[in-house]
């Protein structure tokens, strides 16, 4: 079991585990991405998906428990490769940083995808702990929250300012955090060669614009307006934002303030 | 002392760190130089300003330097905030004074890791490197007299690939560049050059596991991929090993009898912590 120990203790070893757990959730976020996109495909077609997730319990089971797992190595080695390379530079730090490679101009506070891992990396983290919070565990939610079908539950956790701030902030966060991650991931395990490397840099950049928009674009979802159509249980919750419960003039009602609906979770 | 020999002369503003020794304090220095030609290269500029130093009676600023062209790894400055100043694929010996302009500010500063503590002014300790290049980068066969070229092929690939790796002088701009003072070019350069060679197979599992375990109990950071090492690295050895040599530890870790009894992890891979 000594390799075992040496996995999580050598410096290489450590990022084979930091660059696996990464990959792996950059894959969770494809499958989480493609599910939530089916908010724009509508209330059934989002909620049928919602349900059979949950039917399956052992899948799911299994799938929080490698989710989390990942994730929890994944922070645990940031915090420990990153107290050590703080160490590694010693007592005292240089007056003066200038990066050489051509084209980057970064200062010590270098404001670089690659040199900002563990900001993005914290910010990440608090994000997940709220989002878990709004839709997993349902802590700010109210009765009619909890009763609502997923598709409205999500409506009505996006129908806030906070929550559409918030959310946004933390798409385009993830998004430069994989930008170098996915990259850096193959580097990591030793998957480099000359020839795919600038296209695997390309895909990874890609990625993270990808991952920043598709997240992002939720907060501009007028899911919250739709399904005050279909659904009493936003009417009662949030009336002030449909004045009126006809398709038509709810599509119309485009500027619908959002602030009144602000207080549909209680955040 | 008439050291501005053709037309174009520099007056310079220098900001050098200065420090007795390990134990003391370090502080900035600053010092104005007079006249310095641009042909001059940046270690005779700093020669001129010793001898002005000697005459005021004042103690010379000690950097370390010996071939001055480029070969032997030995001279060290962070110039400007840069490992071996603004050109890339240079050394600080290779450097010229027409890089820079009249009247600048210079801030030079040593090599600042841990495991290079400073001995004097801008000299750090490199022998950390010394110790990695003990566990394992060498080949310990007794090779008896020079072989017959053509007796072991290898490919044209591996073998520029082997000697892009080889090129590495050891100066440790990789370390002072890294935001991590990380040494994997180093280390990656030393085992993807053997690793790649007939020569260097038998032992390779041995040689990665040693000098990652090493490079780990010297206390460098670890590698986060931000590739400021290649950029700073005066001999062009490129990030491509640093992969080559997480493939060869990764098989060595779990698909060598070394790697899975634990050998030469225990001793020294777990050090530092
Ligand atoms: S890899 Fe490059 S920068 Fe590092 S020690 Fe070797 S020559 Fe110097
Ligand atoms: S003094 Fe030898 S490389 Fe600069």
């Amino acid at each position: 079991m000594s390799w075992l120990l040496a996995t999580l203790r050598s410096s290489v070893g450590k990022k084979f585990v930091m660059g696996g757990t990464g990959l792996f959730l950059c894959f969770f976020l494809v499958v989480h991405l493609a599910g939530n996109l089916l908010l724009y495909a509508g209330p059934d077609a989002y909620n049928s998906y919602a349900n059979k997730l949950h039917e399956n319990v052992a899948l799911l089971i299994v799938a929080e428990i490698g989710l989390f797992g990942a994730m929890l190595l994944h922070i645990y080695l940031a915090f420990v490769t990153a107290s050590e390379n703080r160490a590694a530079r010693g007592a005292t730090d240089y007056a003066m940083r200038q990066s050489k490679i051509p084209g980057r101009v970064i200062h010590v506070a270098g404001l670089a995808p690659d040199t900002t891992m563990y900001i993005t990396g914290a910010l990440i983290f608090g994000y997940i702990a709220l989002h878990l919070c709004d839709f997993k565990f349902e802590v700010f939610a109210d009765a009619a929250q909890l009763a609502a079908d997923p598709y409205t539950k999500a409506a009505m956790v996006l129908s806030s300012t906070s929550r559409k701030v918030i959310y946004a902030i933390a798409a385009i966060v993830v998004g430069i955090h994989v930008s170098h991650g996915f990259a850096s991931a193959f580097q990591s395990l030793g998957l480099n060669h000359p020839k795919y490397m600038p296209t695997i840099k390309t895909i990874s950049k890609v990625f993270g614009v990808a991952v920043a928009i598709g997240f992002g674009s939720f907060v501009t979802w007028d899911g919250q307006r739709r399904c005050g159509c279909e659904s009493p249980a936003t009417m009662e919750t949030a009336p002030t934002t449909m004045p009126s419960t006809a398709p038509a003039a709810a599509t119309e009602s485009a500027p619908a303030p959002t602030t009144p609906a602000e207080t549909v979770p209680q955040s | 002392m008439s050291h501005s020999t053709t037309g174009k002369t520099l007056n310079l503003k220098l900001r050098v760190w200065r420090q007795k020794d390990n134990a003391s304090r370090g502080e900035f220095r600053d010092y104005a130089l007079v006249g310095i030609s641009t042909e001059m290269s940046f270690l005779e500029m700093l020669d001129i300003l010793n001898e002005q130093l000697l005459q005021q009676g004042e103690e010379p600023v000690n950097f370390d330097h010996d071939c001055r062209e480029g070969i032997c790894g030995t001279c060290s400055l962070m110039i400007n905030g840069q490992a071996h100043g603004p050109d890339n694929g240079t050394t600080t010996c290779q450097l010229h004074m027409r890089r820079f302009h009249d009247g600048q500010m210079i801030t030079i500063e040593p090599w600042r890791a841990k495991a290079f503590p400073v001995i004097r002014d801008l000299v750090v300790d490199r022998s950390a490197f010394d110790r990695i290049i003990q566990a394992g980068g060498y080949v310990s066969v007794r090779t008896g007299q020079a072989p017959e070229a053509n007796s072991v092929p290898i490919s044209k690939n591996d073998q520029e690939s082997a000697l892009d790796a080889a090129v590495c002088i050891g100066c440790g701009a990789c370390v002072a560049s890294c935001k991590n003072a990380s040494a994997m070019l180093f280390v990656a350069a030393k085992v993807s050059h053997l690793a790649q060679l007939p020569q260097g197979a038998p032992e390779r599992a041995a040689r990665v596991l040693g000098m990652v375990g090493q490079m780990d109990s010297e206390e460098f950071g670890n590698c986060t991929n931000t590739s400021e090492c290649e950029a700073a690295c005066p001999a062009g050895v490129s990030v491509t090993h640093i992969a080559r040599l997480n493939r060869e530890y990764a098989k060595a870790l779990y698909g060598s009898p070394l790697g899975l009894k634990g050998e030469l992890l225990t001793s020294s891979g777990t050090g530092g912590d």
